[in-house]
């Protein structure tokens, strides 16, 4: 048993990593990644976090 | 309206919407640390934070807006930047996990020095997994930033490409990643010019009596092409500069030369950027008081080149130190060996450090495509 527990740790904390490992998941429905990232005005720390409240367009875009 | 951009130079972007007259917050994503894979897109958040509509169209808009304000969680949370001690301290115990998030933090967060201990964890990350696209992606980018920095090393450009290169292999569909090589790639390869709007958007910010957003480093070469469907040939009346090898050699004494090769990212990987890079050694600097430098391409039998002589335009003053950039493209024909080479040579007015004196050398090159 406790070997079994040990190894049932184990994979738990593999697929943990490597759930960690990927880029969060956008799904309709459930919240928006609350990353931070520095903002491109005065490169301070913003999020999605800082727009509850309102409703929020966001467009992920690049000038290229 | 809020938007996060995916740029490797961010004040472009900065530029782009002081052209378009736009002015809404912005987050910075140079990272690619969302995972898109595609741009633009566009999310409808409501009050609580909860993505209501994914790529959204008209009729998502209207039932958006129409929609009764969301509960729960709806005040909104100033963010704050990660403990970068306590990212430190997870980092030393060693797990790709953990040293990615530092690194990640370092490039985005620390000052401009940490990005020698950013690129030393990335390089220990792809090294623990070499499976790991994102890694190489962010090994990349931190590659790059340091060679657009006064702290670049001569190999920087290089291997941010092989990351890149690296990253995309482990996942082609990744859209973001394949734009981020092709904007230094060949123009066989573009989807479109990445940059060619930084002129014009100069000139009308400036019309408008405005001062444009300053850029940190200016798009060039691949940066400003236009795609192209092939490859023009150079003119064969081009004649070498120095067909009987009659000038005396600089054997990189004096100025030093980093080929950095940009492949196409498609199946075809026929087609070449090659970017040469020239910097001055400790032991010479640049006599612009002469002509301008000349490069010659000898490609391979077979292979097609858009240019086989190249002039190297020097500086205003009359010696200089900076690096100089010079780019071709080169298609290489149906049967070519693996790996080929591409050879030629740099003629330049060079003057030594340690006495003044002004010499015309030359100096062969032989630049490896492919493995």
């Amino acid at each position: 048993m406790p070997r079994l527990f040990l190894t049932a740790l184990a994979v738990l904390a593999t697929i943990a990593v490597a759930v960690r490992a990927q880029p969060p998941a956008i799904r309709v429905g459930e919240a928006f990644p609350a990353l931070v990232f520095p903002s491109l005005d005065d490169g301070k720390p913003m999020s999605i976090t800082d727009f509850h409240g309102s409703k929020t367009v966001l467009v992920v875009f690049a000038s290229w | 309206m809020v938007g996060i951009i995916q740029e490797q130079h961010p004040d472009r972007c900065r530029l782009f919407m002081q052209w378009k007259g736009m002015d809404f917050p912005i987050m910075v994503d140079s990272l690619d640390q969302l995972g898109v894979s595609a741009v633009p897109l566009v999310y409808l958040i409501d009050e609580a934070g909860v993505v209501r509509a994914a790529r959204a169209r008209r009729s998502d808009y209207e039932a958006f807006m129409a929609a009764d304000p969301a509960t729960g969680g709806a005040e909104p949370q100033a963010a704050a930047a990660p403990d970068l001690d306590a990212l430190s301290r997870w980092a030393d115990a060693g797990t790709p996990e953990a040293m990615l998030r530092y690194a990640d933090a370092l490039v985005m967060w620390s000052e401009r020095g940490d990005l020698d201990r950013a690129i030393d964890l990335y390089g220990r990350v792809v090294k623990a997994r070499p499976d790991w696209g994102a890694a190489h992606f962010h090994l990349g980018v931190a590659l790059r930033r340091r060679f657009d920095s006064q702290n670049r090393r001569a190999d920087d450009f290089a291997r941010a490409i092989a990351a890149w290169d690296r990253a995309l292999s482990i996942d082609p569909n990744q859209y973001i990643w394949r734009r981020r090589i092709q904007q230094f790639g060949p123009r066989l390869d573009k989807p479109y010019p990445f940059y060619d709007w930084v002129g014009s958007a100069r000139e009308q910010i400036t019309a408008r009596g405005q001062v444009p957003a300053p850029i940190a480093v200016e798009p060039r070469g691949a940066e400003l092409t236009h795609p192209a469907r092939s490859i023009a040939q150079s003119p064969d009346s081009v004649q070498p500069p120095d067909p009987d090898a009659r000038i005396d050699r600089d054997s990189g004494e004096l100025i030093r030369i980093d080929p950095v090769t940009v492949p196409a990212t498609g199946r075809d990987r026929r087609a070449w950027r090659v970017h040469l890079l020239l910097t001055p050694t400790a032991h010479g600097h640049w006599n612009n008081e002469v002509g301008p430098g000349q490069i010659w391409i000898d490609p391979p039998q077979g292979a097609v080149v858009d240019r086989r002589l190249i002039e190297l335009p020097g500086a205003a003053e009359a010696v200089s130190r900076e690096v100089r950039e010079a780019e071709f493209e080169i298609r290489l024909p149906d049967a070519a060996d693996k790996p080929a080479r591409v050879n030629g040579y740099v003629l330049y007015y060079v003057c030594e450090e340690a006495d003044g004196t002004c010499l015309y050398r030359r100096q062969d090159f032989s630049v490896r495509l492919g493995e």
